[in-house]
């Protein structure tokens, strides 16, 4: 119900609110990524134990990002924050290929979820940057994301570090946030 | 309820918890502030909000301070219910811990520390190292108190993380609240170790001192308590401590105030100079005198302190007796810890006026406090010798307004005053025996008895008086029976006079025949036989000379009243008992000592045997009973009554010498059948049977050992057979010397070593030794042992059972020489065999009982019995899927029906 109010109010006045939940693997790159979003630079960032939630504006849609913590002991309470959630980042750290499995796995669990039935999903295979990494297809392809059939998806090479590829990301995020609310 | 009645319970559709679900998760700041205030409101009042816990944890992260202190109460509240999910939590400490406004850092690491959640500690330690370094010192501040809190959660960690070593960089902080907040973490660090870890070095010392004058209250406190742990090195060194410390005498804050007394108390004992002792103490009085016009509460606290510190330097209030003064409305718990210490103040200087003091207290309306009085004027009237006739001029006084309760009092405490001063104020007690039939408590009764007895030489008419009290004697209590039983014979031996001589037949007979009281009763026996053998002895004893009592005054024991004064200003100076006393530390007892004494006091036992109980032939039970598992039901006595004779010639025989009453082992049988004969065992010789006990099979095997040499080592080995039976742990037999013989419970299991074959009882066994060859013999074990507890059935399922089995699956067999004499003993008796009754009938003569039974493996005997009370001869039916135990089933029941 509130969300239904919320669209009505940010379609009338033009600027939309998206909740918005990064997930991955641990050491995937989760929060770096935030506050790139966030900041616009590079933060050291220690294991988040927990979460992290920021607001970034951007294509006049105010994104409440939260970035939970990857590791195996916290995955578990990713589900306490699904609830009203409308798009979810998957970022996957594309030189780690020997858990490119583990984060198919815990990928396909998330998308199995009732409460994210209507979350648009984006994948950012991460650290392009690294010797090694593997490409968007390779990361469609050991995702298995063709697989996904009843919502939007894209998927971006990104690097946190350098900046490339976020808000590439972003801009599809937007506009299918948009196409899909209104 | 349901239907429409239920919308008279609930204003709501959802109910408040969804309600202010929606709202923590609002997107509008304002909404969610708003639900955190309603969920700590309702949190408050006692409702159960921890199953917001998300939802709530998730606003944490937030630039409004008022938002994240909530959020913070919220948490230190429910962390504890929600040890899981309080993990969420860690990374918003982590970032607040590092935020550029230090209230948000401090108030971080502050709510990190009462978060009692052992998952989490670990990843606390990182931002408790960093504010422990904060360039704020409220940041560090708060950081040092954590590290006390985190120590209590896991010493361990604070230890391996070096937070003890920042803690102590923290006491040459230049900021003394830090330092403060340092010492103060420390000093509870402490107290909850064995190691010592804080110990306070000159350098620190004066770093302390410092500190003193700038920091709060508190601090103050907390500091001035650490120091009062410091052992100066000379007079020099304690003469400069006391010249820091004096100034704070001057504060307001009485625990600073007492704080301080305490280490100046302390340190004086060094200093060697009289006049600055002298000066110490004119500096001391009026701070104390300062804290009787605070309130009650306070007043009393500082009056317990007093107490004892007028015990220990009387010269410092001995000017001040008039503080001491009661005043008409202070409360009862305040007027009588003044008059102790009036007591304790008063001198030959002062008497007088305190005297009108008492004597004006001994006219008030409340009868303790005026009993107080009273024996407070008595307890004077010893202490001072010269004001003696005073007080008991007084006392006359008192005595004379006829006040019941104040002439008890007063004559309790003129016995006292007797026996101070004997012969001197004895032309009193004609007065005292005018309020004779007043008296009707105990102890004032027994006083005047007392009174009577030891001067009935000076009371004309002691005989009467006595008799007087003697018409009551069986109904009087203990106290004044004894003082009437002495004081009669005093009377008869100083008048031996028909009268007392009639008095004295009935008290004796009285107080031996008529009493139940053992005291009275072994009194009056010596009386009597000193009385009957030399009366002349009982003269010497009885009329002994009474060494002079002293006024007690309560006084303490010095060094108990050392400990107490380095207590002062905490409940064990309040309470006058040492910490110890009343708080229990439960963690600087060591865990390990305790392990180590088990395994002491096992070990000892199992010893036992060999050493020998009186230098003759070493108890066999008691190597038995060590190994015996530590629960064992009484329950298990009937399995098998020991003919009476046979218990008794057990518990005289050596052998059993330390047998307990309730101890099955020994008794539940008779002796084990022999297994291996010594002429076979080369001079060993093995005894043994498979018992059952608590639901577990035992090896009761007993060895003896009837060679020349020591024997140790042994060992057992069990081969395949019908039910796998195999030892369950190593056997334990301490070394046996020549003669000496050992008995076990040896815990049997059941293993995957089944023999094939046709069921049958053998049971070979090989025990070996360091000594001789193994021996190998065959034991027959009886089915019964095998019977397990959960072989009752029910009713209906035993006759589903019954029927459903074929009937070529159904066997019987006569039992020629089995009586029963009793139903119901039977049926106890096979019930402790675990064999269960389940129903009976008769049938013409013959009494016929369904009973049922199961081994291992879950094979059930479904048993019928037929027989005549009284009659020898039984006839027993079996129903079994497995009909080759039979054979078996039939040798285990025929002894258990005898």
């Amino acid at each position: 119900m509130g969300i239904v109010f919320t669209r009505l109010f940010s379609s009338v006045f033009g600027n939309r609110e998206a909740r918005i939940l990064v997930l991955g693997l641990d050491n995937a790159g989760k929060t770096t990524i935030l506050y790139r979003l966030q900041m616009g630079e590079v933060v050291s960032t220690i294991p988040t134990i927990g979460f992290n939630v920021e607001t970034v504006q951007y294509n006049n849609i105010k994104f409440q990002v939260w970035d939970l913590g990857g590791q195996t002991s916290i995955r578990p309470y990713w589900r306490c924050y699904f609830p009203n959630t409308q798009a979810i980042i998957y970022v996957v750290d594309s030189s780690d290929t020997d858990r490119l499995v583990t984060a198919k796995e815990e990928f396909h669990s998330i998308l199995e979820e009732d409460e994210l039935k209507g979350a648009v999903v984006l994948v950012y295979a991460n650290k392009q940057d690294l010797p090694g990494a593997l490409d968007d297809a390779a990361i469609t392809e050991s995702l298995e994301l063709h697989k996904i059939k009843s919502r939007q998806w894209a998927i971006f090479k990104t690097s946190a570090i350098k900046g490339e590829g976020l808000f590439e990301g972003l801009d599809w995020l937007s506009n299918a946030l948009k196409s899909g609310s209104s | 309820m349901s239907g429409h009645d239920s919308k008279y319970f609930s204003t709501t559709k959802k109910g408040e918890i969804p309600e202010l679900k929606e709202e923590l998760n609002s997107q509008y700041k304002d909404k969610r502030k708003d639900a955190v205030k309603k969920v700590i409101a309702a949190m408050t009042v006692g409702k159960d909000v921890s199953s917001l816990f998300t939802d709530v944890v998730n606003c944490m992260q937030t630039e409004n301070l008022e938002l994240k202190k909530l959020v913070y109460l919220y948490l230190i509240n429910y962390a504890k219910s929600q040890p899981d999910l309080a993990i969420l939590a860690v990374n918003t400490f982590v970032k607040d811990s590092q935020d550029p406004n230090p209230l948000i850092r401090a108030l971080a690491v502050r709510t990190m520390g009462c978060i009692r959640v052992d998952k989490i500690t670990e990843y606390l330690c990182d931002p408790l190292q960093r504010c422990l370094k904060d360039d704020d010192p409220y940041v560090r501040k708060t950081a040092a108190i954590c590290v006390a809190k985190l120590y209590d959660i896991n010493a361990e960690l604070v230890e391996d993380r070096g937070f003890l070593e920042a803690l102590k960089d923290l006491i040459s902080d230049n900021n003394p609240m830090v330092v403060a907040n340092a010492v103060a973490a420390l000093a509870e660090i402490q107290e909850s170790s064995v190691r010592p870890i804080f110990e306070i070095t000159s350098h620190t010392l004066t770093k302390l001192l410092t500190a003193l004058n700038e920091c709060t209250e508190w601090g103050q406190v907390f500091i001035l308590d650490s120091l009062s742990r410091y052992k100066a090195t000379d007079a020099r060194d304690a003469e400069n401590i006391v010249e820091r410390v004096t100034p704070r005498l001057q504060h307001a804050n009485c625990a600073v105030v007492l704080s301080a007394v305490k280490i100046i108390l302390l340190q004086m004992e060094l200093i060697t100079s009289t006049d600055v002792v002298r000066n110490l103490c004119k500096k001391m009085a009026p701070p104390l005198v300062t804290l009787l016009s605070a309130e009650p509460e306070i007043q009393y606290v500082a009056l317990r302190n007093i107490n004892l510190i007028v015990q220990k330097r009387p010269t410092i209030l001995a000017h001040e007796i008039k503080v001491f003064f009661c005043k008409y409305n202070d409360p009862i718990y305040v007027k009588m810890e003044k008059l102790e210490i009036m007591i304790k103040l008063a001198s030959d200087r002062n008497i007088d006026q305190v005297l009108l003091e008492f004597k004006e207290y001994a006219t008030e309306v409340d009868v303790d406090f005026v009993r107080k009085a009273v024996r407070a004027i008595g307890r004077c009237a010893i202490k001072l010798d010269r004001a003696a006739e005073r007080c008991i001029s007084v006392l006359l006084e008192l005595i004379k307004i006829k006040v019941n309760y104040v002439v008890q009092e007063a004559i309790i405490v003129i016995k006292d005053i007797f026996r101070r001063y004997p012969n001197t104020y004895e032309s009193i007690i004609a007065t005292l025996c005018e309020s004779l039939d007043n008296l009707d408590e105990p102890e004032a009764k027994a006083s005047m008895i007392w009174i009577i007895g030891e001067y009935a030489e000076r009371i004309d008419n002691a005989d009467e008086l006595l008799e007087s009290f003697l018409e009551t004697f069986p109904e009087e209590p203990a106290l004044v029976q004894l003082q009437l039983l002495t004081a009669t014979v005093k009377l008869f031996l100083k008048k031996p006079t028909e009268g007392p001589q009639q008095m004295i037949q009935a008290v004796l007979n009285n107080a031996t025949v008529e009493t139940d009281n053992p005291d009275l009763r072994d009194r009056a026996y010596i009386y009597w036989r000193l009385l009957s053998t030399d009366p002349e002895a009982a003269k010497d004893v009885v009329l002994a000379e009474k060494p002079v009592i002293s006024d007690d005054s309560n006084q303490l024991d010095p060094s108990l009243l050392d400990e107490l004064l380095a207590n002062i200003s905490t409940l064990s100076s309040v309470y006058h008992k040492p910490p110890e006393a009343f708080v229990s530390r439960v963690k600087a007892a060591p865990r390990a000592d305790d392990e180590e004494f088990a395994d002491a006091g096992e070990t000892g036992y199992s010893e036992s045997p060999s050493q020998g109980v009186d230098g003759s032939s070493p108890s066999s039970s008691a190597g038995t009973s060590s190994h015996v598992p530590a629960k064992q039901p009484a329950a298990a006595a009937p399995a098998a009554p020991a003919p009476i004779p046979d218990l008794l010639g057990d518990l005289m025989g050596l052998d059993n010498a330390l047998v307990p009453v309730d101890e099955p082992t020994a008794t539940s049988g008779p002796p084990l059948p022999v297994v291996l004969p010594s002429t076979t065992g080369q001079g060993l010789q093995i005894s043994a049977q498979l018992v059952r006990r608590d639901g577990q099979i035992f090896y009761d095997i007993s060895f003896e050992n009837g060679t020349q040499g020591v024997l140790d080592g042994f060992m057992i080995q069990f081969n395949k057979n019908t039910f796998g039976l195999a030892a369950g742990g190593p056997l334990q037999v301490p070394p046996l010397q020549p003669g000496d013989s050992s008995r076990t419970l040896l815990p049997m299991v059941f293993s995957q070593n089944v023999s094939t074959g046709a069921p049958n009882s053998l049971l070979q066994v090989a025990v070996k030794n360091n000594q001789q060859p193994v021996w190998y013999f065959n034991d027959k074990g009886s089915l019964h042992v095998f019977f397990g507890e959960d072989g009752k059935m029910e009713r209906t399922s035993f006759l589903e059972a019954w029927k459903s089995l074929p009937d070529d699956n159904e066997f019987s067999k006569e039992f020629p020489n089995s009586v029963i004499n009793s139903i119901d003993a039977t049926i106890e008796h096979l019930s402790a065999s675990n064999v269960f009754f389940i129903a009976k009938r008769r049938n013409a003569n013959m009494d016929v009982l369904y009973l049922s039974a199961k081994i291992p493996r879950g094979i059930p005997f479904l048993i019928e019995l037929t027989a005549a009370v009284g009659v020898p001869g039984a006839k027993c039916a079996v129903k079994t899927p497995n009909r080759e135990y039979v054979p078996l089933f039939f040798e285990a029941m025929e002894p258990l029906i005898k």
